[in-house]
């Protein structure tokens, strides 16, 4: 490897790969580094950076303090809740990892919560569901169709999840929600 | 007048140090100031001066010349660079190097640097470096066999009221706010050393000359009672620093200065055990719902009518079928008519005007009423009559149209 880079420090590789893929995931039997909070996913294991006291970024606002930039955050917001309603088929437990949905179930959410042209709405949810994959807050496989939720939402602390679980009860039900009900609860048994 | 006008946009925690650091000019020398605006009232003025001191220094004994002082201090305005010269030749801080007139050539004077120099310090570490330095001296002067009783009696006494002073100054502090406290904390540091330092100097002091104990006494409740304000005022400020998870315990200045001033190795150490991902947004759930409700909804509320707060009695009984007000319109109309299918509406008001306006209104009505058979049809006239009841009449017919 390090023959093939021209002898480039294996950390810099590292660290530039993460930066261009996102959160990085390792194999589960890996050591985990300190300092990180860990979500597992079947064999892997997704690294992200803890945060002192329990504190989450949201802490930023408290102290007046800008967040990272992100463009329509109400957008980004509502179609994270579509697919949310989708994707955590059990409120009960916790959203991550959750089941796989469709994107056509979340787009038509989507649509549903939204106001004026439908078709409009489902292109627009179509780049905000990019962009949330790329930020790690959703897995997003376009090839397949599925969408399910992303590493980054196993860091909501559980006592911030009651006011979410009440609003994705009012959110609109996923078309194919009663066909599916049956395959989706034995999917989530045989996990 | 002020340099910093020019650039407004310094900042309010700039505009706070520069407070503090005005604070302790006027402390010093609010026993020498004639008024209260003698003091310079910006901190940047005491920066000419030592700039200019500091070009003296260096020119040796030539001093310097007027353009040359101007050309050391050109980063600043000129107004303000003739205002510092002018009260720094008033004070006598810069003087001709031969008192004689067009003198162009200008010196320094010794004191005001040495002055500056106590500025300085007494600045970056206020009073408590100073009163480190005083017991030092005091514990030194004690030791020395030419010291009378008199001169370690005014030494313990003037420490007795320093120590008094601070400790009022704390015990207001600690009942004050608790961010001015946070601010001040600076004057809360090393106080064991200074209360040990102090009661060895009296423990000295009453060993070599028993017959001050009084005055000792009187050292020894002063240094009590500082070590009690500091220490309450301490834990004041823990508590607060317990509850409120503010990191900015210390003056922001000093997060400032560690920042600049710190090596990458420190400023490094600080985030050791963390690993960084690439930056994203945090979608918290609680914006989650937020984001969801404030959305554009696709129709808009309708507020629902207004009810009323009594139950709601149901549909009216009275359907319109009490024919009472229709009968008496009847009546009066057969009554006008008599049998005849019309009548002029001149011969029926021929009475006093009070009855016919009434009878007018009942034919009215009549030919009004949807459900009964009459019509009142007028001509286009109007006769004048200056003798009758109404003075002029319209010629019409009231008339039966139906069964």
């Amino acid at each position: 490897m390090t023959a093939g880079h021209g002898g480039v420090d294996p950390h810099v590789l590292a660290r530039a790969r993460a930066r261009v893929l996102g959160g990085p995931s390792a194999p589960a039997a890996d050591p985990v580094p300190p300092g990180t909070a860990t979500a597992a996913d079947g064999d892997r294991v997704w690294l992200f950076p803890a945060w002192p006291d329990g504190a989450t970024p949201a802490l930023l606002e408290e102290y007046e303090t800008a967040p990272v930039p992100l463009d329509r955050a109400g957008q980004a917001r509502r179609v994270l809740a579509a697919a949310l309603r989708c994707c955590w088929t059990r409120p009960d437990d916790a959203p991550w990892p959750g089941s796989p949905a469709a994107v056509a179930d979340v787009l038509a959410v989507y649509a549903d919560m939204s106001r004026g042209d439908a078709g409009l709405a489902r292109r627009w949810a179509t780049g905000e569901l990019r962009r949330l994959h790329d930020t790690g807050w959703l897995l997003l496989d376009e090839p397949a169709g599925i969408v399910r939720p992303g590493p980054r939402i196993a860091l909501w602390p559980e006592s911030s999840l009651a006011s979410l679980r009440d609003l994705l009860h009012r959110l609109p039900q996923p078309p194919s929600r009663a066909g599916r009900d049956g395959a989706a609860g034995a999917e989530g048994d045989a996990r | 007048m002020s340099p910093t006008t020019e650039n407004a946009a310094a900042s309010l925690d700039d505009v706070l140090v520069g407070e503090a650091v005005l604070g302790v000019y006027r402390q010093m020398f609010a026993a020498l100031a004639r008024d209260s605006g003698a003091v310079v009232d910006d901190p940047e003025l005491v920066d000419v001066a030592e700039t200019l001191l500091a070009a003296f220094a260096d020119a040796g004994e030539e001093g310097l010349s007027r353009e040359q002082m101007r050309h050391v201090c050109r980063r600043y305005p000129p107004e303000v660079f003739e205002n510092r010269l002018r009260v720094l030749k008033g004070l006598g801080a810069v003087r001709e190097v031969f008192p004689k007139p067009n003198q162009l050539r200008y010196r320094a004077s010794f004191t005001s640097v040495v002055g500056l120099m106590f500025v300085r310090r007494m600045m970056l570490d206020g009073g408590q470096s100073e009163m480190h330095r005083l017991l030092a001296l005091e514990q030194l002067n004690v030791a020395d066999p030419r010291m009378t009783p008199e001169q370690a009696r005014d030494g313990a006494e003037g420490l007795a009221r320093a120590f008094r002073l601070w400790s009022v100054e704390l015990v207001t502090l600690t009942n004050g706010t608790i961010e001015e406290l946070r601010e001040q904390a600076p004057k809360l540091w090393g106080t064991e050393e200074i209360l040990l330092r102090a009661e060895r100097l009296h423990g000295a002091i009453l060993r070599r000359w028993p017959q001050l104990d009084r005055t000792c006494t009187d050292l020894r409740a002063a240094i009590y009672a500082y070590g009690d304000a500091s220490r309450r005022a301490a834990a004041r400020l823990s508590d607060s620093a317990g509850t409120t998870r503010n990191l900015t315990l210390l003056p922001p200045e000093t997060w400032r200065t560690f920042a600049r001033t710190a090596t990458r190795d420190e400023l490094a150490a600080v985030l050791d055990g963390f690993v960084f991902d690439a930056a994203a947004p945090w979608h918290e759930p609680s914006a989650v719902v937020a984001a969801v409700e404030d959305a554009p909804r696709a129709a808009p509320p309708r507020p629902a009518p207004p009810r009323p707060s009594v139950p709601d009695p149901g549909l009216s009984d009275d359907t319109g079928s009490d024919t009472a007000a229709t009968d008496r319109l009847r009546d009066i109309a057969e009554e006008i008519l008599r049998g005849r299918d019309r009548v002029a509406v001149e011969d029926v008001l021929a009475r006093d005007w009070a009855a016919a306006r009434r009878i007018l209104a009942d034919l009215s009505s009549a030919h009004l009423h949807p459900g009964l058979p009459y019509r009142l049809v007028w001509s286009d006239g109007l006769d004048v009559r200056a003798e009758g009841s109404p003075t002029w009449v319209t010629p019409g017919w009231f008339e039966r149209t139906g069964p």
